[in-house]
């Protein structure tokens, strides 16, 4: 197509784009407006939700008076979408009996971090991209740690779509470049529910003031939604805190004080 | 109160600064929703979630950049998603196609109409990356640097990208002109 050509076909497209029959917008501002301010509005609760939130109510204060399961409810801690259970929970039958660690370790990037095996492990996990792309293909800001100063661009960026683009970032160990430094996770609301069970120690913190959790393994860590179920086993500490929608994720060797400096300084990318 | 001022007033947490801007910006949103999805529900839907989003990080966007490009960006994105999940993108396409109006209404349509839906049918042939740039660029009317802002790429990228889908446009739009005498 020469240049006049391609000018004169722009020139048609945009006048007749600009035909097309839309349907008429809604009122979006209303609905943003009410979900943005759920309390101003009265709730119409039916009868019969009424009664099943009552029936449920009953059921959970009924196993209140249980002593294992009131243990067994209570005590988990939610962190954005991540749960952890101090306490030894019910294994899912059909993961912890069909989905090996070995299994299921290149699934994600934070394979345990000790492996000599960890470089062929990394290439196997689906999703590499470049940063660049990452943040094209997420629509949350990627931010990166300024400390310590010299840590630089991530060695490796996943994003893997767990009904939400979850993002990866792995950075090597500069001394051992066949070790991973750390690896950081994003992991948007709406993605697949993240179990912890029974952690060897669990302390609690805050990031930027945000209640925040830090876990030592070994553990074994599920994943789930509607149609998937998996477990593997972390062998690395973890923080995790949550900001707005986003999930964070840090998995690493370094000490409790280091892994908080790294979190706290998180930045957008200039 | 202009939109820099409102759009610091929202991110400090005014929600009433935030509803004029979305009654600004709701129409285009909702129109690139439902040309990425090709079906209004759908697309009232993600035109929902784009503001609560915008709205949830607010704090982290750059007041000196224009809201519009920046609101159609998280709109694409979450659009993409949508169409990947489970089929629906199908769906609404089979429904598209379904309920297109009987001949006796066709009449009534005007050519331009006739001639925009049957771009537009035209264009859903192309690649995603493709649709999205040609959407931005000649149905939502923006320049090749709003294009750009909106993909988060270079304007170089934005030209090489729509010379290269306009090439596939014009080709579908000759093969669909033997059918349904397409003006282009």
């Amino acid at each position: 197509m020469s240049e006049l050509e391609r000018e004169l076909f722009e020139k048609q497209l945009l006048t007749i784009a600009k035909g097309l029959d839309y349907p008429r917008t809604p009122d979006i501002a209303a609905a943003v407006m009410t979900r943005l301010r759920p309390s101003t509005r009265p709730r119409f609760i039916s009868r019969r939700l009424a009664w099943s939130l009552t029936i449920i109510l009953i059921f959970f204060s009924s196993l209140m008076l249980i002593p294992p399961a009131r243990a067994a409810i209570i005590e988990f801690i939610q962190i954005g979408i991540v749960r952890i259970f101090p306490r030894p929970i019910e294994p899912p039958i059909d993961t912890i009996s069909t989905a090996t660690p070995q299994s299921i370790i290149p699934m994600t990037a934070t394979a345990s971090f000790p492996s000599a095996t960890l470089i062929p492990s990394l290439s196997r996990i689906a999703g590499e991209t470049t940063f660049a792309d990452a943040q094209q293909k997420v629509n949350y800001s990627i931010l990166l740690p300024t400390y310590p100063p010299d840590l630089g661009q991530p060695d490796y960026v996943f994003v893997q779509n767990a009904e939400g683009e979850m993002t990866i970032l792995v950075w090597l160990d500069p001394r051992q470049p066949d070790q991973v430094l750390m690896s950081l996770h994003f992991i948007p609301l709406g993605s697949w529910a993240i179990d912890k069970a029974e952690p060897k120690v669990i302390e609690e913190t805050n990031v930027n003031g945000q209640r925040a959790i830090w876990a030592t393994g070994p553990y074994p860590l599920r994943l789930y939604n509607g149609d998937l179920d998996f477990t593997r086993l972390i062998d690395g500490h973890v923080l995790i805190w949550a900001e707005g929608d986003i999930t964070y994720r840090l998995e690493t060797n370094l000490s409790l004080e280091e892994a908080l400096k790294i979190a706290e300084s998180l930045q957008p990318v200039p | 109160m202009d939109e820099p001022t409102l759009i610091r007033h929202a991110a400090n947490g005014d929600a009433s600064a935030w509803e004029p801007l979305v009654l600004a910006h709701q129409q285009a949103v909702f129109r690139l929703a439902y040309l990425l999805l090709g079906d209004p529900d759908d697309a009232e839907d993600i035109a929902q979630e784009t503001f609560l989003r915008a709205w949830n990080h607010l704090k982290r966007f750059d007041q000196t950049r224009p809201l519009r490009p920046w609101l159609l960006s998280i709109t694409a994105n979450l659009s993409r998603n949508r169409r990947r999940s489970a089929g629906r993108y199908l769906a609404a396409l089979t429904r598209a196609f379904r309920d297109e109006p009987a001949p006796a209404s066709v009449e009534e349509k005007s050519a331009q109409y006739m001639e925009a839906n049957d771009l537009w049918k035209a264009v859903q042939n192309l690649s995603e990356p493709d649709q999205q740039v040609v959407y931005l660029r000649y149905f939502m009317d923006l320049s090749v640097a709003e294009t750009a802002d909106v993909l988060q790429v270079a304007e170089g990228t934005v030209k090489s990208r729509l010379s290269r889908a306009l090439e596939k446009l014009r080709a579908i739009i000759t093969k669909y002109r033997i059918n349904n005498q397409l003006e282009v």
